[in-house]
């Protein structure tokens, strides 16, 4: 036989070719930083509190709401400081504190404020932490853009269409009844905006697991269940679930009489296929709008949240730096309606200088429960 | 085989041979189903010609836009316009460097066992068995193996959600390919190969290492490429794993910190861009599409190079 050992070599040469590939591209990984150095010089000009000597590495996750927000911060942060690595993720606001609590993140995001079981098991790990706003996103309920007949709902409307007593309601119509007997008891949260059109009620919206839903549930449903006297009342079941809002807005946008919620940032990038309905939460029917959302006067609002872990400061030299370029120039930089901004609500001046306060004085537990 | 029947020689001989049977000049009844096989074969093409054009078209202003800026860009999954796939590529190349380390030896070393130790043993035809099974399992279940494995049990020693701990478990998904693969190269390998060794004096150590598996490198080596390329393409496991989805700067980290930190990989990349709600994702989401395409590819490309360059034929 003419096969020499050479056969295996030449063969193991060629697998080693791709370890290579894999081994060589941490050098050509320094071609990356010097191309955000020049992004450096630039942002260290409009923030002199970052210097671009921090090294560390920062882990952030929790609500996907939120996430944008980290993303873009952490983004401009790891150019201005080469190096420094950070990780954004965005399982969802419960996902995130649950890898909080256990030590494994250095920021928690968060749609919602702490839950005081979360609170509890963070408590039980030794993680104190600092709770910070940062911005306000506004809840939106949207209707396909071809449906004429549905201008404006109140958290009555909502109840009746989307509460526990819909269950099995597939036409707008049949929700009448219900709407009415509720009007009967709340009084304060909107008036019914019946007669409701006689046409199909698809429903689809986020699932269980995502922030928006808790949100909805607690501004609409159990505000609504609490004056009726029922307990924990919940969103109805039967509707289409999905935890990605594009798919929300498909899922909206594909049936003329459908309805469902999501944020309003993913309401004005599809305002082609999609209607945001004016809400009534009991003072009369308020578009959302950026303007209409910070002042609070629409609604569905609700306030988004980073939690800093205390310990976590304490070991990473990376995380202070972090927090004070999140908030100053990052969320005032790039939160807001502009172009290339992360299309929330940002906080009117005396709410940001209250937080950066609480930041500054490192004050640990929720103001919020 | 020393009898031939018609259907076993090639399409015009046996064409002819039943005419000459049958006394009939043309067979329409055969002319129809090659016809219908060409059609499927056109249709298998199409939908291939499709997906490729299709994502081409769509990336395609992106490419005339900033194509160096996205492929040595960070995973962004907030800003279309800085959105890259540099992560992606390294992410996915560290996997395949785990997956090589750990799957071939021990593949090629489980294959040379059933093959040439036990061959006609019960144990070794049981194995065979469930090899078989295992290679069929979904990747999915593998993600969950090495979520509850390499990341919970001993994330002491992989670091957790870490490159290393998401190598590890695609190395596992493809184990059982690699053994295939392997066994099937050395059981290509004629009889007299070993009997003329064996014949010689030489020990079943020396067989193996001189003789059969010189003789098996070429199918050896092929079928663990493309068993990376399959490990490359890979997005349910690594995402169990906890592959980076929305922001990854790995900053000045060295090759070691890499290896056991985050991490993201090219089917998460892509999967990260594709539920954007931004149309601008879009085109992003189909480079990163071409980039996975040509990165299998190249590794398809170089499986094939491989097998032709050192083929045998006995």
């Amino acid at each position: 036989m003419n096969l020499p050992k050479r056969h295996i070599i030449v063969g193991a040469i060629a697998l080693t070719l791709i370890a290579a590939a894999c081994s060589s591209d941490d050098d050509t990984g320094s071609t990356d930083t010097t191309a955000a150095e020049g992004d450096a010089a630039e942002s260290d000009n409009t923030d002199t509190a970052t210097g671009s000597n921090v090294s560390g590495s920062l882990f952030v996750s929790g609500s996907s709401t939120v996430e944008p927000i980290s993303i873009a911060v952490g983004n401009a942060f790891a150019d201005a400081n080469p190096d420094v690595a950070i990780t954004v993720q965005g399982p969802g606001t419960g996902d995130g504190f649950a890898q909080f609590c256990a030590g494994e993140t250095d920021i928690s995001d968060a749609s919602r404020p702490i839950k005081p079981a979360e609170v509890e098991t963070c408590a039980e790990n030794g993680i104190d932490f600092v709770e910070l706003k940062v911005a306000v996103d506004g809840l939106s309920v949207i209707t396909s853009a071809e449906n004429d007949s549905v201008e404006c709902l109140s958290f009555v409307d909502l109840y009746a269409l989307l509460g526990p007593d819909a269950l099995g309601v597939n036409n707008w119509s049949d929700a009448t009844e219900v709407a009415a007997a509720v009007a009967d008891t709340v009084t304060d949260l909107g008036a019914v905006h019946t007669p409701y059109p006689d046409a199909d009620l698809a429903v689809t919206a986020p699932g269980e697991e995502s922030g928006t839903f808790d949100s909805f549930v607690e501004i609409v449903i159990e505000e609504v269940g609490d004056e009726l006297g029922v307990e924990d009342a919940n969103v109805r079941p039967d509707y289409t679930a999905s935890p990605n809002d594009n798919v929300i807005i498909e899922g909206v946008s594909a049936n003329p009489t459908s309805l469902g919620w999501v944020g309003y940032a993913f309401v004005e990038e599809n305002l082609d296929v999609v209607k945001p309905l004016q809400i009534d939460g009991g003072e009369g029917c308020v578009a959302p709008t950026p303007e209409t959302i910070a002042t609070g006067e629409f609604p569905i609002a609700r306030d988004l949240y980073i939690y800093v872990s205390m310990p976590a400061l304490d070991a990473n030299e990376a995380l202070a730096p972090f927090v004070d370029y999140y908030l100053g120039t990052g969320i005032g930089e790039l939160v807001g309606p502009g172009d290339g901004q992360v299309p929330y609500v940002p906080l009117s001046t005396e709410d940001m200088a209250e937080v950066v306060a609480v930041w500054e004085a490192r004050e640990t537990g929720t103001r919020e429960g | 085989m020393a009898l031939s029947s018609p259907a076993s020689i090639g399409g015009g001989t046996s064409r002819a041979m039943t005419a000459g049977l049958t006394g009939k000049s043309f067979d329409v009844k055969s002319k129809m189903v090659e016809a219908a096989l060409v059609l499927t074969l056109a249709a298998s093409m199409l939908i291939l010609l499709v997906l490729i054009v299709d994502l081409l078209a769509t990336s395609w202003p992106l490419w005339t836009d900033r194509p160096g800026d996205f492929l040595t860009g960070s995973l962004n999954s907030a800003n279309a316009q800085s959105a890259g796939v540099w992560q992606g590529i390294k992410g996915t190349l560290m996997l395949c460097l785990v997956v090589m380390v750990v799957a071939f030896p021990l593949g090629v070393a489980c294959a040379v066992y059933l093959e040439e130790y036990s061959s006609g043993s019960r144990f070794a035809k049981w194995t065979r068995i469930n090899v078989r099974n295992l290679a069929g399992v979904p990747s999915i279940v593998y993600g969950l193996l090495g979520l509850a494995i390499f990341v919970n049990a001993i994330g002491g020693f992989t670091g957790g959600r870490t490159v290393f701990a998401g190598g590890l478990t695609l190395a596992a998904l493809v184990l059982p390919i690699v053994v295939i693969t392997t066994s099937e190269a050395l059981r290509a390998v004629p009889r007299p190969i070993r009997e003329g060794a064996f014949g010689v004096g030489a020990t079943q150590w020396e067989v193996v290492k001189d003789h059969v598996l010189p003789a098996a490198a070429p199918g050896i080596l092929t079928g663990t490429v493309l068993s990376l390329a399959r490990a490359a393409g890979e997005a349910a496991p690594i995402l169990l794993v906890g592959a980076a989805t929305g922001l990854l700067r790995t900053g000045n980290q060295s090759f070691v910190e890499q290896l056991t930190g985050p991490f993201t990989a090219m089917p998460v990349v892509i999967f990260s861009y594709a539920r954007q709600p931004d149309d601008a994702f879009r085109e992003a989401t189909a480079a990163a599409s071409v980039v996975l395409l040509a990165l299998v590819l190249l590794m398809n490309a170089l499986a094939i190079w491989l097998r032709n360059r050192y083929d045998r034929k006995w």
